[in-house]
């Protein structure tokens, strides 16, 4: 089963992603920060990465970077989700690595779209 | 909604346009009528009927039958036959095209994703065959409101992150400060808007070398479906091709319409010139 690390800092968030990828077969972890997520990451890479913007410690973007610059860093496929909408914080997010962008409010539908865009399912 | 209601809203969505409601989706009806009810502050159903009944030239009974179609359509629903169009129909059709242009037409197409959608791959040929190639796209539905809003070319914050990856929405739209997409003018060019029936004569809407009717004549009764597929056969050229959705069929429908050898699920016109009819 493929593997998929939701990082946000909103438990309500981390939650209901959590039940839609999983609805598509994932297996889910989370993390709360970008530190937390590349924790969780050196443990074990996930296939895919549901990955918030603002967050304490370390913002979506830091982490981002810091994760394509490990070892097997560029395996997972990161799906960046964020209420950053304009088109300067998507350009951002996709010079930095990122797969996909989803722009917050989403839906169960619009995750499973997103998903088979970048392949995942 | 009482039986006989029911009943009438059944008889009139039926002769209107083809759609067949089963007494387990009668609760659709209430809800694709709501907009209209409160607007005209009917109680009910049954007193919008009345009135129906009461001025029967008046546009609101083809604005319920409108109402009552399903909507429902997303960018790229028909991904892997729209792109064998554009990357191998369409380039094989351009070397006879007259006057280096071809016509495609999204019977039913709603709110315009197909169409567009169309126009975004056109835009992304790297195909030399399409490089002097100008390719027309039609979109039509029954439903005026439907077509206004393809004509519009806006389209709210979920239904552009349907069938979209984020690199086609920043390449083809641009955001406003409403929160909502608007298409480029470029793709805005592409794509002509139309409000036509396709249970009546489409003749008025000229030929076409490609015509899309995915998801649309499924919920009809067998009559229905053949005459929608002969009046959408009848305007296409003779090598033109019709597509139905990838779980849809026509087989068996209409006399004069073939299975097309160069896209799956899709049909031709019969080589040997014959009037196009619903089979027996």
């Amino acid at each position: 089963m493929k593997s998929c690390l939701i990082v946000d800092d909103s438990r309500v968030v981390r939650k209901v992603a959590g039940r839609i990828v999983q609805d598509l077969q994932f297996e889910v972890t989370e993390a709360g920060d970008g530190a937390d997520a590349l924790k969780s990451c050196r443990e074990n890479m996930p296939d895919a990465i549901l990955l918030d913007w603002n967050m304490p410690v370390m913002n979506g973007l830091d982490f981002l970077r810091a994760l394509r610059r490990e070892q097997g860093g560029s395996k997972p496929i990161v799906v960046f989700c964020s209420t950053e909408n304009d088109a300067e914080h998507i350009g951002e997010a996709m010079r930095s690595g990122a797969n996909e962008f989803i722009m917050k409010p989403f839906d169960a539908d619009i995750i499973h779209s997103k998903f088979a865009e970048v392949g995942l399912v | 909604m009482d039986d006989s209601t029911y009943r009438e809203i059944v008889e009139l969505a039926l002769n209107g346009s083809g759609q067949h409601i089963p007494p387990t989706k009668s609760y659709l009806i209430e809800s694709r009528l709501g907009p209209i009810l409160r607007r005209e502050q009917f109680a009910g159903v049954a007193e919008l009927l009345a009135c129906i009944r009461a001025r029967p030239s008046s546009p609101l009974g083809g604005e319920i039958v409108a109402a009552l179609t399903s909507k429902t359509t997303h960018f790229f629903r028909e991904r892997a036959a729209f792109e064998r169009i554009v990357n191998h129909v369409l380039p094989m059709m351009a070397s006879s095209a007259p006057g280096g242009k071809l016509r495609i037409w999204c019977a039913g197409g709603s709110s315009g994703q197909e169409a567009y959608s169309l126009a975004m791959l056109i835009g992304e040929s790297e195909n030399e065959a399409l490089k002097d190639i100008q390719v027309e796209i039609l979109t039509s539905d029954i439903s005026e409101k439907m077509s206004a809003r393809a004509r519009s070319g806006k389209f709210g914050h979920f239904d552009v992150q349907k069938g979209l990856s984020i690199h086609r929405l920043l390449s083809n739209f641009s955001r406003l400060d409403t929160g909502e997409w608007q298409v480029s003018q470029d793709l805005a060019n592409r794509v002509g808007v139309r409000t036509h029936n396709i249970l009546q004569d489409c003749s008025g809407l000229g030929v076409f070398d490609v015509i899309t009717c995915c998801n649309v004549i499924g919920g009809m009764g067998s009559q229905m479906r053949a005459r929608a597929l002969v009046n959408l056969a009848r305007q296409l050229s003779d090598s033109g091709v019709l597509v139905i959705g990838k779980d849809e069929t026509a087989t068996g429908l209409v006399t004069g319409l073939e299975p097309s050898r160069d896209l799956r699920g899709a049909y031709c016109r019969e080589v040997t010139p014959g009037a196009l009819t619903a089979a027996a």
